[in-house]
């Protein structure tokens, strides 16, 4: 509805213009986050991850498949979004919203940008190579989806195991060692209403915010970016979000798994 | 659902021990814990044997779409769905398949008796039952997880319902089948009851069995049926023994 | 506080007996709710907000129509406020107070007696739990305006308003800690010195 979200905003533009949010947050602090490694065993790789009371796991699965027919010996990196009607009142069932492919096309881009995995190790012969799945499952929506799934589906690749593969076929159950990875990418989401940006909105924040600003960087790299909603961001935004993302960027990646 | 190549069949009991050294009258361990999600009405998440599942519920609340709303009661509505990472198998296909609209179906309906519908007119109460990890007997487990939600909700209910399956191995009828016992069992019947009454409220079964065999199975099932509620109601204990104002899965 | 936790079908009495969210089968009667049951009366512990003719509740306008307002109450279809029934005029977004005038055989309600509430915030917290918010007497909400220098109206629905420059942020703490704990005893003294400890 047009005008209650105009209400929405007005109240946080009041908000934010005393200079505080309404956990009394710094701008630029995330909520408290929490990270559970590898907590499923039929799949190859999974994690769970919380921002605030935002919920996601992420589930990682091997499957053979024929590679794409213009990159013949490279394995395939293929990642999808479920919002769960149980995460969110404002979720349904059915088939993927545009905010769910959203999700998924942001989280695959940062991995995929990165270059952390070595898809051409994936190839087996002519015509088959290692799919990789990567499952984004919102279990609980408090806002700022991205970059809850984004750590999360770092997190579930940090603990994959590469199957087993034998004549063409993969053996469940037995694996060859870890899943190897370049670099850790992780992401930061700013939301921006009039002027102000500020890091890690929650739904309330969502509700009200011109736009958002998501940021994937590795140590030293950007290396995927995505602005989302009507509102406008300027360069000075940018470039600034950008240097707070590479320093939040370490605080992130303190909390993943070691290898 | 029984399968398998009988000409590789294991022996499945063994001196009246099975393959996962359980007795023919003991469950796998169950672990349930309730209120788990921040947005559900209520939620529950169970771990049953190797099975990891998840179960929120909402409501009661506008019915929608409008044609489906009852005047006189609320609409019971049902979910069941396997994440595409649930198996050790295939990465798993997207949107429900046949089977999990039928468990969708049956779920509701054992719901759909123990749920004090009349309470609220015009609306409907959905659950939601997400399995994480599948270990075989996953509709008697959603079952489970789901009543407790409904519980976590405070959604009226004539009863704590929960549900459990019953087997054939070699000839013998043993408790909650394990994956290896599902694929190579003689029969399968997953039951759900209400314990206050003894009602049957969820009831498939396939395979063969003798009039004895099913008067066995039942006795086994509602002597399960027994320490599951006690199970459950343990875990809706926990919420208010130890109250939390934000709730987190943990998965570990 | 001796009460005893009663889950759905539980026995509370060996009679058939009328008792508030329980229900009679076969001559006894069983809890619906998970609830404590007490001196013969059940009170679920969570639950929808059911409205009572009196009830006062915070609501926000959701739709302005010809003869009235669509009223946002946590209940599945919103409550109607009738322009009849009221001096002022609203608009969608706003937050108002008011009195739950009928209630018709579908649960459908209206409202009378509204009054506007200035800018704030609202909490939306399990119905059930309002009384001990309120406390005896308003003594916990009363505890909490004090402690926090804000202005609180707590709905029967379970939305609770907070306006005014006081600390929002605390208040909304507090009211969280008393949701959460809302079954316990020794709640107000903890949430005393929880608003103390917290204004440091």
């Amino acid at each position: 509805m047009e005008s209650i979200n105009e209400i929405k905003r007005d109240t946080l533009s009041a908000l934010l213009s005393s200079g505080k949010r309404g956990d009394n947050r710094g701008m630029y602090d995330y909520r408290a986050i929490s990270v559970q490694p590898g907590i499923l065993q039929n799949a190859e790789g999974s994690a769970m991850a919380s921002i605030g009371k935002s919920q996601v796991m992420v589930g990682v699965k091997f499957d053979i498949a024929k590679p794409f027919p213009d990159r013949p010996t490279e394995g395939v990196l293929s990642t999808s979004a479920d919002l769960l009607p149980l995460a969110s009142h404002l979720f349904e069932t059915g088939p993927p919203s545009e905010n769910a492919i959203e999700l998924a096309r942001v989280v695959d881009r940062g991995i995929r940008s990165s270059n952390t995995l070595d898809l051409s190790s994936f190839f087996i012969e002519a015509e088959k190579v290692l799919a990789l799945y990567v499952d984004i499952y919102v279990l609980d929506h408090d806002g700022n989806l991205i970059d809850c799934s984004s750590l999360a589906a770092m997190a579930a690749l940090l603990s994959t195991r590469m199957p087993k593969v034998e004549e063409g076929k993969i053996i469940r159950g037995e694996y060859a060692g870890k899943l190897p990875l370049k670099d850790i990418v992780v992401t930061s989401t700013f939301g921006k209403l009039g002027e102000r940006t500020f890091i890690d909105p929650s739904l309330d924040e969502e509700k009200g915010m011109d736009c958002r600003l998501t940021l994937a960087t590795t140590p030293k790299h950007l290396c995927a970016a995505q602005k989302g909603g009507w509102g406008a961001i300027s360069e000075r935004d940018l470039m600034g979000l950008l240097d707070i993302s590479m320093e939040k960027g370490k605080e992130l990646r303190a909390l993943l798994p070691k290898e | 659902m029984m399968g398998g190549n009988t000409a590789n069949k294991p022996k499945l009991l063994v001196s009246g021990k099975r393959v996962d050294g359980r007795g023919v009258e003991d469950l796998r361990q169950i672990k349930i814990v309730a209120r788990v999600l921040n947005d559900a009405d209520g939620s529950a998440y169970i771990e049953w044997g190797k099975n990891k599942i998840l179960a929120g519920v909402y409501g009661p609340s506008e019915c929608i779409p409008r044609h489906d709303q009852s005047l006189y009661r609320a609409i019971v509505k049902c979910r069941y769905n396997m994440a595409p990472f649930s198996g050790m198998e295939e990465h798993g296909r997207s949107g429900p398949s046949r089977r999990s609209k039928e468990l969708s179906k049956v779920i509701k309906e054992a719901f759909e008796n123990v749920i004090i519908a009349e309470s609220f007119p015009k609306t409907q109460i959905e659950i939601f039952v997400e399995v994480l990890q599948s270990d075989g007997g996953t509709r008697c487990a959603a079952v489970t997880a789901a009543a407790v939600a409904l519980a976590d909700a405070g959604i009226p209910m004539k009863d704590l319902i929960n549900a459990v399956a019953v087997c054939k191995i070699d000839g013998e009828m043993a408790v909650d089948p394990g994956k290896e016992e599902d694929n190579f069992g003689e029969s399968d019947m997953p039951i759900a009851f209400s314990p206050r009454t003894g009602d049957i409220l969820l009831y498939q079964m396939d395979g063969l069995l003798t009039r004895e065999e099913l008067a066995r199975g039942l006795e086994l099932a509602k002597g399960a049926t027994e320490k599951i509620r006690k199970i459950q109601v343990d875990a809706i204990g926990k919420v208010y023994a130890e109250p939390k104002e934000e709730r987190f899965l943990v998965i570990k | 506080m001796e009460s005893k936790i009663v889950m759905p079908g539980d026995i509370v009495s060996d009679k058939p007996d009328r008792i508030s969210y329980a229900f009679v089968d076969k001559g006894k009667t069983y809890s619906t709710v998970v609830g404590l049951f007490h001196d013969g009366k059940l009170v679920p512990l969570e639950g929808p907000y059911e409205p009572l003719v009196e009830d006062q509740i915070v609501g926000v306008v959701t739709e302005v129509k010809f003869s009235g307002y669509s009223v946002e109450m946590n209940t599945a279809y919103a409550a109607f406020l009738s322009s009849r029934e009221i001096r002022e005029r609203y608009e969608m977004g706003d937050t108002i107070l008011a009195r739950v005038s009928m209630i018709d055989e579908v649960r459908s309600t209206e409202l009378t007696d509204a009054k506007k509430l200035p800018a704030g915030r609202l909490v939306k917290v399990s119905s059930v739990k309002v009384p001990r918010i309120i406390g005896k007497k308003n003594s916990m909400i009363d505890m909490i305006k004090s402690s926090t220098g804000c202005e609180i109206s707590v709905g029967r629905n379970g939305y609770v308003w907070i306006s005014g420059s006081g600390n929002a942020t605390l208040a909304e703490k507090a009211i969280r800690m008393i949701e959460a704990q809302a079954h316990t005893s020794g709640l107000t003294d903890r949430v005393s010195a929880y608003l103390k400890s917290a204004k440091q």
